[in-house]
């Protein structure tokens, strides 16, 4: 039937600008090695400052310019698009993962699990989420894994704070009822019932907690705290040119505007999906 | 009215306590079981090993770390949160010195954040059902893509580096002092009629708390316009047409009323946000509150400042979210009858 036309979601304008960028962010990521046109992490002290090639001065080897150590800004955007995406896509796979399960179990059961998960929920939104990264970091030790770590134990309660009461008033639903009268184990109903009636949401969660990941990452890396300084990041490069921000303001625009591209893919293709797969909130719209 | 919300402010009270008693114990157990050793780092690089053993006992870091909580807490209760490690003063008199000019910032910033976003929610409303709308509401997705720190850096390439308008770090020009009293700038330059130093004070406050504002409004925007537009539904709107009020009047005395109060319980949840967005943004503007505090601390791994740092950021957000959920029941007649 819909081999002929496009899937819905992908008639969305939103859907189709955020995976295009999505998609050439990722290309760029995947495909590293071959498309810079420098080694990321090659000084030359001869040539710091370079401005990008179209301003005066500039140099077309280096189409970006260069920062504070001569190094080629392209490259090192590059090179950080890997940080961001590898963090983006299994630091919210990770968050999903936990706060998905705790979701379902809370809101399938519910009574005293319920409302122990909802304390533990409550525990951790007590912090402010930028903070318990940071005290996470101290604690575990920096690297792209325990980034990875740490933002799944702090971004977890996103999940399973809004999944949960998507699943409580799906496991009062009739059909529900009725798989269990039918005899179906709890597991058997959670999987085959209620797990495929909150897929949308679990979907644009997660489109929209990639988007949160590069922003932590970069943050974290900003403050020196996430992959070592061998890896080019985003956020290591603002870091840099914000102590340089006379010198050359052009070094702070571009991992600004990579950053602010990446975030803005996830977040077109959240709310686009949100749109297009949220039955509720089409209705709603057409109103 | 007050007398019936009052018990359930006080439940909200204790559940907030018995929250912050169980973040110390997490915060202390994650901040222990780290790799570094605070023996060895409160003592010069040229200690023996023996004198790191020594030292060791003397914090009682040998003891299990169940006891040492306990200690350590006992401590606390006492009003004693030990000595930062790296400065070598106590704990409390750096957070005090650094807390008023964080909340400063972040009080300013929700005001800006709440003008903003309510503004917007009007005007997204506004234009619903209209061609503007699909324009204006891919500019609010833009907007929500652009955290704080970004702004921040914006703000400071634009108006701090290009145009020269504004400064961009610290508190206070060089040449001012900062004047004795609460450490809340603004209200200490009032007090002591320095007027030189409440404009300049304001001054490097606008560029970090714009960028907080505007980061945190569009949640705020959309919200009130999905939820003005649930309003818009009810019967009362209609009947208030039927009675020939202005469309001015019905949005503004009876639909804004209504459909504020889950705002309210959303810019709760944003404004605890807010207060963790401070920590970036005064890292960018150098300015001197709890977040540069903690991110020095984190970087020399100054245990007792984190610890410290980490509940202060945590018993304001609960201070936050128990003023918004107390104001949630005062405003909501609907919660108070029962």
């Amino acid at each position: 039937m819909t081999t002929h036309a496009a899937p819905q979601w992908l008639r969305s304008g939103r859907v189709v600008i955020g995976l295009t960028i999505v998609i050439v962010i990722g290309f760029c990521a995947l495909f590293a090695p071959l498309l810079v046109p420098h080694d990321p992490n090659q000084q030359s002290l001869i040539a710091t400052f370079l401005p990008p090639s179209w301003e005066k001065g500039g140099n077309a080897a280096f189409p970006l310019g260069t920062d504070s150590l001569g190094r080629d800004v392209l490259s090192r955007l590059i090179y950080g698009a890997r940080v961001a995406m590898l963090v983006a896509v299994f630091a919210s796979l990770g968050a999903m993962l936990i706060g998905a399960v705790l979701a379902y179990i809370a809101g399938y059961f519910g009574g005293r699990i319920d409302a122990a998960i909802g304390r533990a929920v409550d525990v951790w939104m007590s912090f402010p989420p930028v903070v318990l990264s940071l005290i996470l970091m101290v604690g575990i030790g920096v690297g792209l894994r325990n980034v990875i770590l740490a933002i799944v134990l702090v971004d977890w309660t996103r999940f399973c704070r809004v999944l949960r009461s998507e699943v409580l008033v799906v496991a009062r639903k009739d059909y529900v009822a009725a798989a269990r009268l039918l005899g179906f184990s709890h597991w058997r109903t959670v999987t085959r019932e209620i797990v495929p009636a909150t897929l949308p949401l679990l979907i644009t969660l997660v489109s929209l907690e990639m988007g949160i990941a590069v922003i932590v990452e970069a943050i974290l890396s900003f403050v020196g705290l996430s992959v070592d300084a061998q890896t080019p990041a985003w956020g290591q490069m603002i870091a840099d040119a914000r102590q340089y921000i006379y010198d050359s303001p052009w070094n702070l625009v571009f991992p600004i505007l990579a950053i602010f591209s990446a975030v803005f893919g996830f977040n077109m293709l959240g709310d686009g999906l949100r749109r297009t797969l949220d039955v509720r909130v089409t209705e709603t719209q057409r109103v | 009215m007050i007398s019936a919300v009052l018990p359930l402010i006080g439940r909200r009270l204790l559940a907030s306590v018995l929250i912050l008693f169980i973040v110390s114990a997490l915060l202390f157990i994650v901040l222990h079981v780290l790799p570094v050793d605070p023996a060895a780092m409160s003592l010069p690089p040229t200690a023996t090993v023996a004198e790191i053993e020594a030292k060791r006992r003397e914090m009682g870091l040998d003891l299990p770390l169940p006891r040492q909580y306990l200690i350590w807490l006992s401590h606390v209760l006492h009003g004693d949160f030990g000595a930062s490690i790296h400065y070598r003063r106590s704990v409390i008199s750096l957070v005090a010195a650094t807390l008023p000019a964080t909340i400063e910032l972040a009080a300013l910033s929700v005001i800006i954040a709440a003008v903003l976003g309510v503004v917007g929610g009007l005007v997204l409303f506004h234009v619903r059902g209209t061609r503007k709308e699909h324009a204006i509401d891919f500019g609010s997705i833009m907007l929500l893509s652009i955290p704080e720190f970004l702004w921040s850096l914006f703000f400071i390439l634009i108006f701090g580096v290009a145009l020269h308008w504004l400064p961009f770090t610290g508190r206070l020009d060089p040449n001012l002092r900062l004047p004795q009293g609460s450490g809340f700038l603004l209200a200490d330059a009032l007090l002591a009629g320095r007027l030189d130093i409440f404009l300049s004070a304001l001054r490097h406050m606008i560029l970090p708390c714009f960028a907080l504002g505007i980061a945190f409004s569009p949640t705020i925007m959309r919200v009130l316009r999905s939820s003005l537009i649930d309003v818009y539904h009810e019967d009362y709107i209609h009947m208030a047409r039927l009675r020939g009020l202005s469309e001015r009047r019905i949005l503004l005395r009876h639909a804004l009323k209504n459909a504020f109060l889950p705002t309210l319980s959303l810019m709760g949840v944003q404004f605890g946000f807010l207060f963790g967005g401070t920590l970036l943004v005064e890292v960018i503007f150098s300015y001197p509150g709890l977040g540069n505090l903690m991110v020095d601390a984190a970087r020399n791994a100054d245990l007792p400042i984190i610890q410290l740092v980490g509940l202060t950021y945590c018993v304001v957000v609960l201070a936050i979210n128990t003023v918004v959920d107390s104001l949630y029941l005062v405003l909501n007649p609907k919660l108070r009858l029962r």
